[in-house]
């Protein structure tokens, strides 16, 4: 059977590339040593491909027919999408696929009563570019993305997302070759408020006590206590990618989440943060 | 206002997800922008919070909040988006100081 060889979850929001400058010094400086050791992590676990599960933004899942999950079936990935590269500043990147990998999720789900939509076409914006360029700066691991609906409702619920992660972990470890090394990756949160009268805000109670909830490693509370009311009360418009991270979750279940980095630069406009969770 | 309060019917939501993604599309939108809402079949009432950029009245027409930034981008540029750039401004202008809110802190 193929091996999960971690989960990891990190935030993705545009200013950590296109104008983290505007940050405190310091600030800088933790996020940037937190990414940087997020990113031996990765390496360290010698993964052969890494599943990512990330908010979509309203960028490939359409308003008229808006699938939760999206698995992207290329064997290869351009980014960032055309218009996104003024805001973000990072380098076009060329980055690998796994299509049979892609291919076996989509079947193997559908067995198990989980549609997902697939595509070939997916744009990456933040979602999946920030992380890349911090933690594979050589782009040299494969990805499958998955793109999630995490902002327009309705929403799929923690417990979907957290089961869907565990499918996920079931198949590739059922239906993978035995050599195979699996990271999974969900990016996304923490609070904010893009499109709301508190965007220019960050709420630290809120990430504070998301994240020390992921180290009680207890799945069900999670699941329970961190609604999709409870999210949107903490920034609307944003804060809900933290589905990403449950999705991640359920992939390792039960394991508490170990906090590498946090901060609430008010200049990023969201809460900065990066976990992982012990391997699986 | 609120993801909650989304109109996916919205012919402003249709508009600003494609343009997004599809470069000849926003270039068309950023020279003239009222071909591109014709296109679309936008409303005359959104038509004029479009061109206004009165994110406010789109937000209660049924505008996903996320497409209001990205709104102010697709008129002012996303280079540099921080807090001063003259998109977030526009953005200020038209959803925070207007809900009374304070608190910008960054």
């Amino acid at each position: 059977m193929a091996e999960i060889v971690g989960a990891i979850a990190l935030s993705h929001a545009p200013g950590m590339t296109g104008w983290l400058d505007k940050a405190k010094p310091e600030v800088q400086r933790n996020l940037l040593e937190g990414y940087r050791k997020l990113g031996r992590i990765v390496r360290d676990a010698k993964p052969d491909v890494i599943v990512g599960l990330a908010n979509d933004h309203i960028l490939n899942l359409p308003v008229d027919n808006t699938p939760d999950f999206c698995v992207g079936t290329a064997d290869v990935w351009r980014g960032p999408g055309d218009w996104f590269k003024d805001w973000l500043k990072v380098p076009d990147y060329t980055v690998k696929g796994n299509r049979e990998l892609a291919r076996t999720l989509v079947r193997e789900a559908d067995k198990r009563g989980i549609k997902f939509a697939f595509s070939e076409t997916l744009q990456f914006d933040d979602n999946f570019s920030v992380p890349l360029y911090y933690l594979t700066p050589d782009y040299d691991i494969p990805l499958v993305p998955i793109h999630m609906n995490c902002v327009m409702p309705p929403l799929p619920s923690p417990r979907h997302c957290f089961e869907t992660g565990r499918a996920i972990a079931e198949i590739i470890r059922d239906h993978r070759p035995a050599s195979e090394r699996v990271l999974i990756m969900g990016t996304g949160g923490l609070a904010h408020d893009p499109g709301g009268p508190r965007y220019f805000e960050v709420n630290p109670e809120f990430d504070r006590w998301f994240l020390d909830l992921l180290a009680t490693g207890d799945s069900e509370r999670i699941i329970n206590e961190c609604t999709i009311e409870k999210m949107v009360a903490a920034g609307d418009g944003g804060t809900t990618e933290l589905l990403a991270w449950i999705a991640a979750m359920g992939a390792v279940g039960d394991k508490p989440a170990r906090t590498i980095c946090y901060e609430a630069p008010p200049e990023l406009r969201c809460g900065m943060g990066a976990v992982v969770w012990h391997p699986a | 206002m609120g993801i909650q309060n989304t109109d996916r019917t919205l012919p402003t939501n249709r508009m600003i997800f494609d343009v997004r993604r599809d470069m000849a599309l926003y270039n068309r939108f950023r020279q003239n922008p009222d071909p591109v809402m014709d296109q679309y079949k936008l409303s005359p009432a959104e038509k004029a919070a479009v061109k206004a950029l009165d994110l406010a009245t789109l937000s209660e027409m049924g505008v996903h909040p996320y497409f209001l930034p990205q709104l102010t981008r697709l008129f002012h540029g996303s280079a540099d988006n921080h807090n001063a750039s003259a998109a977030l401004e526009a953005y200020y202008r038209s959803i925070v100081a207007r809900e009374g809110v304070r608190g910008r802190n960054g």
